[in-house]
């Protein structure tokens, strides 16, 4: 979207800024929602990057546990030495309305990597969780017509009287006290206000040609969605090149070398067990919908055989987590002909005709999964942006019982992906929220990579529910995976969000 | 002399209220920038309402209200006397003085919405010199200066010992302008950049401008010396009272353990040359201009090279890691492996070729300033309104 215009002097040269939808580890989600225990307080932490870096990222906690006393956050960068050097941290105020409710706001510094530590006091001890943040440059937001004017008119005073000043200056500044000025002294006044008409016009070309550069060298900062290549080869194995668009501009040191927050595609780290998790889905129609595990082949070289997906437009999103804890999402559009694969197996998963519902989505066997929209606080009920939203998802088989074989899937109780209909908000949530669960275990001090299938031992609840909040309106499908006697199953349904 | 004065004569008239303003004014802005600068090195954190931003805004809005007091009352009321000794702007009457600080005052207004969109559009404070902050910089610029024409307007028309009273006081102002002035070059007057010439180019930009403008307008003999002194007890001050306050930093990452306020750098001996320059003047002052500035801009950056040349060295020894040099202040976000923390030059003209560029660049700039503050002073020298 062009922005408004608001003055040519004030503008300087053509100086065009885009509104850009918001990017991060999702595709148009940037904020944070992240349920986790700091020891036995129970919290769900909401962040909202700034959009800009530098910027103030707003912090929201929910005390779940009810017996939070006080609540103290810091911003620390994820790796480097950075991570250890710490200013003092600031207290999130209790809202006086709601007791359970912390806000706060911290000072996101760099791009890259970063995690807030949140440090709770309260009856039951001290404890601390940390809670990793991706923060980037996302927009350049335009100046508003009204602003515009305020500083024109502004500029315009300025610009008048610094001529007016010179003007004086030359004109009788020096005279004597009643003394008129002479038509030479008129004369160089006359000339004077010519001069300084040419030097401030000069002055707002120049001062606009460097405003458009600062713009520009603005522009090469901002984040940019990586957009991977992909390609059908032999007729059922998809191969991906990942792409890495953000690698010179975030160039923070001298030194490459000693940059931690550099992106490459060679130092990926598995997130519960994968490096890639794939997500391809058809659209318009989004009734075909998979998730897939592709191999690595090489550097941003991802390969996979792909299993009997049905013929049409899909679009991909390619989940990675660099080193640093720092997430990523890819995306590209495929055309693929009616695949003639294999059964899903292993890790992949998916459905080829879904039919999306409101609150009941069909499951295999007359199961079915309910979207308990109306269940408990936070609930679904109403469905507004940017609102922490609980989501919550029951399975219950034919007869209408809680299901008992629930199972863990890549070591989660579920797996959900929300996505806009027009495809340009993608998530991937976990019942811990947005966060790669590879960056909470780094934040966490936790071996980056590390097999999460332990998380979950045993019977799993019939439910599964997942923080979240959408960040705009429109219309969207809620894909919902849990695994069920060894096999994945997928629920989808619609959610429409007006405000 | 009259023993029924009706009004008192121009030698004991008291010195009218706008100037001690404009002084005050000029005094809160240079104040509240370093205490910014500082704010920035130890705290990190900063918002509109930081008490150093409030000193430098009650600054800005003090100009604000002796200059349109001093416009619209000459402008709108019936003083004669006032309007007799006036300039036009715009249709509006008043001295010029006044006119500049109140373009400096509208000038800093107006960058601070434009500061504001500035951060919500490109980060915060990205980079210190962008366009609000250089539109906010030339207000400061303007206040201080209109502050010393202000002043130089009373003090031509001035007799006695009411001249000499105004006299110190455009020297006060000018110590502010050469405070503001060493500030702006903070960042190349670093001290280990002192044995490297960008440092003596740095100085020698603007600054014998300003001292040869403001010593011609005031006439006196010292004017150059007292006006760096002022500066050099400035930053003295500066360096032994800000460490006494406690802070600590509040952004990340934090390198230097920090418990009090950072105070800026040593003072630059800025004295030195000014001191010559004041010898030299009365036995140049019958030369063509051109020749008393080639000749003054080559004594002026002949002398700051010898003086701190080898006080740099000193600078990085150990002997001056004390509260009096206060060499061992660090800004929190200084990572211990740069030049400043680790004590030692850095040099910027990777060969010699690049060094003596830059000496003879400081030479041609240090001539130039001064052949332009000639012309300024001699012109400053005449304002009466």
């Amino acid at each position: 979207m062009k922005v408004p215009s608001v003055s040519p002097f004030l503008r300087g040269a053509l100086l065009v800024l885009f509104l850009v939808l918001p990017l991060s580890a999702h595709v148009g989600s940037p904020d944070v929602y992240y349920d986790g225990h700091a020891g036995p307080y129970h919290l769900l932490v909401t962040i909202r990057p700034p959009a800009v870096i530098p910027g103030v990222a707003e912090i929201q906690i929910r005390d779940l546990s009810k017996n939070v006393g006080r609540i103290d956050i810091l911003p620390l960068r994820m790796v480097g030495p950075g991570a250890k050097l710490a200013p003092r941290s600031d207290a999130a105020q209790r809202n006086a309305g709601d007791p359970q409710s912390f806000t706060g706001s911290l000072w996101i510094m760099a791009r890259g990597s970063w995690k807030v530590q949140v440090n709770v006091d309260g009856p039951q001890g001290r404890a601390e969780m940390e809670v990793p943040v991706a923060a980037i440059s996302t927009t350049s937001i335009g100046m508003k017509v009204g602003l515009g004017i305020v500083l024109v008119l502004l500029g315009l005073l300025l610009a008048a009287g610094a001529i007016g000043i010179v003007g004086a200056a030359n004109r009788e500044a020096d005279l004597a006290p009643g003394e008129a000025p002479s038509p030479v002294r008129e004369h160089r006044f006359r000339l004077s206000l010519v001069f300084g008409t040419i030097f401030i016009v000069v002055t707002l070309v120049l001062g606009g040609l460097w405003w458009s550069d600062e713009a520009r060298a603005d522009a090469k900062l901002a984040y940019k969605l990586p957009r991977l290549q992909a390609a059908l080869e032999g007729g059922n194995r998809l191969r991906l090149q990942l792409d890495n668009p953000n690698q010179s501009a975030w160039k923070q040191f001298q030194s490459e070398l000693q940059d931690p927050d550099r992106l490459r595609v060679d130092d990926l780290i598995p997130d519960h067990g994968h490096l890639l998790h794939l997500f391809l889905v058809r659209t318009p129609d989004m009734r075909s919908f998979w998730h897939l595990h592709p191999e690595q082949k090489g550097d941003g070289q991802f390969s996979i055989v792909l299993p009997a997906v049905p013929a049409g437009h899909y679009r991909l999103y390619a989940d990675i987590v660099h080193h640093t804890g720092f997430p990523e999402t890819q995306v590209g559009e495929i055309e693929l002909p009616a695949i003639a694969g294999a059964a899903v197996s292993g890790d992949d998963s998916g459905v080829a005709d879904l039919a999306e519902s409101d609150k009941v989505s069909p499951l295999s066997d007359g199961h079915r999964m309910i979207w308990e929209r109306d269940a408990g606080t936070l609930n679904a009920g109403t469905l507004n942006a940017k609102q922490a939203i609980w989501f919550r998802f029951r399975v219950e088989d034919r007869d209408g019982r809680s299901a008992t074989d629930l199972e863990p899937y890549m070591g989660m109780a579920g797996h959900a992906v929300f996505m806009r209909t027009d495809g340009e908000v993608f998530a991937h949530v976990h019942p811990a929220g947005s966060v790669s669960m590879a960056a909470a275990a780094l934040a966490n001090g936790e071996m980056a990579g590390v097999d999460m299938s332990a998380m979950h031992h045993g019977n799993m609840p019939s439910e599964v529910s997942f923080p979240w909040g959408f960040p705009q309106t429109g219309d969207y499908r809620i894909f919902v995976q849990v695994r069920r006697a060894g096999k994945v199953e997928t629920g989808v349904f619609a959610a429409k969000v007006s405000q | 002399m009259s023993t029924f004065p009706v009004d008192r004569s121009p030698s004991n008239k008291p010195i009218p209220w706008y100037i001690w303003a404009s002084v005050l004014a000029a005094a809160c802005i240079v104040s509240g920038l370093y205490w910014d600068i500082s704010w920035h090195e130890t705290i990190g954190r900063d918002t509109f309402w930081t008490p150093a931003h409030l000193l430098i805004q009650f600054g800005a809005v003090l100009a604000g209200v002796y200059s349109s007091w001093l416009i619209f009352g000459t402008t709108f009321g019936k003083n004669t006397a006032a309007q007799s000794i006036s300039v036009r702007v715009l249709g509006f009457r008043g001295p010029l003085g006044a006119f500049i600080c109140a373009w400096g005052g509208a000038a800093m207004i107006s960058s601070a919405p434009f500061d504001n969109w500035w951060h919500e559009a490109y980060g915060l404070d990205v980079k210190i010199i962008s366009p609000p902050h250089s539109l906010l910089a030339l207000g400061i610029s303007a206040i201080a200066w209109g502050s010393v024409i202000l002043i130089l307007g009373e003090m031509n028309r001035a007799e006695g010992a009411l001249h000499n009273r105004l006299r110190w006081l455009i020297l006060c102002t000018g110590g502010f302008v050469v405070v503001q002035d060493m500030m702006f070059k903070l960042e190349y007057t670093n001290r280990v950049l002192m044995h490297s010439a960008v440092f003596y180019l740095a100085v020698s930009i603007w600054l014998p401008f300003v001292l040869e403008g403001i010593a011609r307008a005031s006439q006196w003999r010292w004017a150059r010396t007292a006006m760096t002194g002022f500066y050099t007890v400035f930053f003295l001050l500066a360096i032994w009272i800000f460490p006494l306050f406690a802070a600590e930093p509040k952004l990340g990452p934090v390198y230097q353990h920090i418990t009090h306020m950072v105070s800026l750098h040593f003072p630059i001996l800025i004295v030195f040359p000014a001191l010559a320059l004041d010898l030299i003047s009365p036995r140049i002052q019958q030369w063509e201009e051109w020749q008393q500035a080639a000749i003054a801009g080559l004594v002026f950056v002949a002398v700051l090279f010898a003086v701190q040349w080898p006080f740099g060295t000193f600078l990085m020894s150990p002997g001056a890691r004390n509260r009096f040099f206060a060499t061992q202040e660090f800004a929190y976000f200084l990572p211990s492996t740069v030049a400043s923390v680790r004590n030692v030059f850095f040099q910027l003209e990777a060969t010699s070729i690049h060094f003596w560029r830059n000496v003879v660049l400081a030479l041609v700039a240090a001539i130039l300033s001064i052949r332009m503050g000639i012309a300024w002073g001699d012109w400053m020298r005449k304002v009466k309104r």
